[in-house]
């Protein structure tokens, strides 16, 4: 208290330009990676208004450190310009932690240098289970595949459904989706009829409708990138009849994600999905988060899932900061977040610590009307999932 | 490639004349200035590492998209298709067998090479759309085999953990890039020499005859066709090599290495720097990814429209590229000499 008392008469003497330079503390810089520009702008956009959010909430400052965001754009996966931005902002801007990444490639392409660096890198997105055991440096905030996919083929046999298609984009977060709920479903007594791979560009989904038909199944479980591929797969669902023949379908929350759905419109109605966060989600604390949002940047249209990896990931390197006292040691900072617990817009969180990926709730929802508006509307809640495909998947 | 035409000037009119001559002067400096301003960048910009290794390789990559097009006339947007097979090539050798840097790059060449020797006897028959269409197509057909053999590759997660040994078992890979740049640079250097050689050998001067009149070559008794599949190879081995050094010096591959976006954003900066020129592709490149690099840092979120207007005020005012307004000022200086 008296610090800041001397400060503020400082700063009553001096003018308010030489505060800021006179509290006697460093500036703390996190250098965050992400896509700014081009087809996913979107997410960078989300990344940077909820940390703008964070540290309107919890002031700029941890102790007597100020802490600086510093944004780079990396608009497509690019694994070698992303080490050379990261690589950049540790050498250059001197950073003390990276944060960020959207895409796993490009997470994966800093192992070497968070390594050498000391730095711990803080993952906003990138959703690959293996990442985090590529160095002992990264934390996740976001989501794995296992972590969304597995209670949902348990609550699927639970459900008493029996025949599955999967149907999933040809890359790696699909066959990922694949894997984990075909070995999650067959342990719960369920058949995977038929499982397709669809080229990542493709947009007739015409035939793959016929195939799931063709199977007798009674549900699906869908994959694909956010975007304009999931609207056209969600169209082939309804106007190829399978929706009217009822079958259900189901899939991993990113794609229904909020920003999509006044495009998705009715095609999306009914959509079974689980992750970790809905815009709707009831609790006080995302509703502040909401309203904060709302005041700043005058709507909430864009909140989605990499909104609160944002706002999570930042407040682990608040937290990373206030323990390390301001010293840069990542291993250090790694280690005093471990097993760390608190509360977040989407629920409760904890970092594991053996994964450093967040143990959280996964939440089951079906997309409805709410107040005209499509949302994600919770079902039921399963508390404590980790990352099962850590070690496991690939 | 209109760039193209003052090479077939007749030598008896005065313009084309000292055109030649420009250039001969220019070619003669331009790999001893590349090297030099190469190693004053290093001295210069030691917190941009990263981003001049990441121009040097992608010059490199430039380099044999100019010895195709600017050479040999073959319109291509799949370049890329021989990078990414040299950088999977090296990523995987790296990974599995063997360290070392050079042997790296050297298995990242053969196989780049052998993807082009391949394809480019298939589809080199063809001629303008068609052939840029084929092209498209081998490097979609090489990203799929690239997505689909996932644990090879690691499919769209990239193959990581890429770990070169130390050059000449001494300079090690730090993380602020000095031997990586030092590397790429050197790399970059001998390339252009090779390059420059093969493109006065008879051989290179046979597929500049194929460029600008395919009909002839084939009157005096030449086969357009095998220059070009043979010009297409040794494109190929530069190519990959280039995409070897990114391997070793980024220490990840990704699919992008082998997308559509790649072998376009080449063909971009060749444009920008001038073709048919060897150092107009590591000018061009220098300049798209350097002001590519100032906008993005300065502006994050609009960088784009102003890259934009660049490339048009490029296109407008310097339509054979930087390299030629390189040359036409060079020639101003050459012409007041002769006069005075």
């Amino acid at each position: 208290m008296t610090r800041t008392l001397r400060n503020a008469l400082l700063g009553a003497a001096f003018g308010l330009a030489l505060t800021a330079g006179s509290a006697g503390a460093a500036t703390i810089k996190v250098g965050v990676v992400a896509p700014f520009s081009g087809p996913f702008a979107l997410v960078g956009k989300t990344f940077k208004e909820a940390i703008e959010v964070y540290q309107a909430e919890h002031g700029k400052t941890v102790g007597n450190d100020t802490v600086e965001f510093v944004y780079k754009d990396l608009d497509q996966a690019n694994p070698a310009q992303s080490k050379a931005l990261s690589q950049e902002l540790i050498v250059k801007e001197k950073v003390g932690y990276l944060a960020g990444y959207f895409f796993t490639p490009d997470a994966l392409a800093v192992a070497p240098l968070i390594d050498e660096a000391n730095i711990p890198c803080v993952i906003f997105n990138a959703a690959t289970s293996a990442i985090t055991e590529k160095s002992p440096r990264y934390v996740r905030t976001s989501f794995t595949l296992w972590q969304n996919t597995v209670p949902l083929a348990e609550y699927m046999a639970k459900q008493g459904i029996k025949k599955v298609v999967t149907a999933v984009s040809d890359y790696g977060p699909g066959i990922d989706g694949e894997t984990a709920f075909k070995a999650t479903f067959e342990k719960n007594g369920g058949t995977v009829v038929d499982t397709i791979r669809m080229p990542l560009k493709s947009n007739d989904f015409a035939p793959f409708m016929q195939r799931i038909k063709d199977a007798g199944a009674e549900a699906i479980y869908a994959f694909l990138p956010a975007g304009p591929t999931t609207l056209a797969f969600a169209k082939s669902f309804s106007d190829n009849g399978l929706k009217a023949a009822g079958i259900k379908f189901f899939g991993p929350g990113d794609i229904t994600q909020e920003p999509d759905l006044p495009a998705l419109g009715d095609a999306a109605l009914g959509i079974t999905t689980t992750f970790n966060y809905s815009r709707v989600h009831d609790s006080a604390m995302n509703k502040a988060f909401l309203a904060k949002h709302k005041e700043m940047f005058g709507s909430t249209d864009t909140v989605t899932f990499t909104s609160v990896g944002a706002y999570d990931g930042a407040h682990v390197i608040y937290q990373m900061i206030k323990n390390t006292g301001g010293k840069s040691d990542g291993a250090k900072a790694v280690e005093s977040v471990k097993g760390m617990s608190w509360e977040s817009p989407r629920g409760p969180l904890t970092i594991d610590p053996n994964s450093r990926h967040v143990t959280q709730t996964i939440y089951l929802r079906t997309v409805e009307p709410v107040d005209g508006k499509l949302e994600n509307v919770e079902k039921a809640a399963f508390a404590n999932q980790p990352d099962y495909g850590y070690k496991v998947g690939k | 490639m209109t760039t193209m035409a003052d090479h077939s000037a007749p030598e008896t009119t005065t313009p084309g004349n000292t055109l030649m001559t420009t250039r001969r002067g220019i070619d003669w400096i331009g790999i001893p200035v590349v090297a030099a301003v190469g190693l004053a960048a290093y001295w210069l910009l030691p917190d941009d590492l990263g981003l001049l290794t990441r121009i040097l390789s992608s010059a490199l990559f430039v380099l044999s998209l100019d010895l195709v097009l600017g050479y040999g006339g073959i319109a291509t947007l799949g370049q890329a298709a021989m990078f990414g097979a040299g950088a999977y090539a090296a990523g995987i050798a790296a990974v599995n067998w063997v360290a070392d840097p050079f042997a790296l790059l050297a298995v990242g060449g053969v196989a780049g090479g052998l993807v082009a020797l391949a394809t480019g006897a298939l589809i080199l028959h063809a001629r303008g759309l068609t052939l840029l269409m084929l092209t498209i197509a081998v490097a979609q057909i090489v990203q799929e085999v690239a997505n689909k053999a996932r644990d090879w590759t690691g499919g769209s997660d990239g193959l990581s953990g890429i770990e070169p040994a130390p050059v000449l078992g001494m300079f090690r890979f730090d993380m602020y890039g000095r031997t990586s740049y030092l590397f790429a640079l050197a790399v970059l250097v001998v390339a252009l020499v090779v390059a420059r050689r093969i493109v006065r050998s008879p051989f290179g001067l046979a597929c500049r005859g194929v460029k600008e009149d395919p009909l002839r070559v084939s009157a005096i008794g030449g086969s357009p066709k095998l220059y070009l599949v043979a010009l297409y190879g040794v494109a190929g081995v530069f190519a990959g090599v280039a995409g070897g050094l990114t391997a070793v010096t980024s220490g990840i591959v990704g699919l992008d290495s082998v997308g559509f976006s790649w072998s376009a954003e080449a063909l971009v900066m060749l444009v920008l720097g001038g073709t048919g020129r060897l150092y107009g592709a590591v000018i061009g490149t220098a300049a798209f990814m350097g002001i590519h690099h100032i906008l993005a840092a300065s502006d994050p979120f609009h960088w784009m429209a102003f890259i934009g207007l660049f490339l048009i005020g490029i296109v407008l005012f310097l339509p054979g590229g930087i390299a030629s307004g390189v040359e036409r000022l060079v020639g101003l200086v050459r012409g007041k000499e002769d006069r005075a």
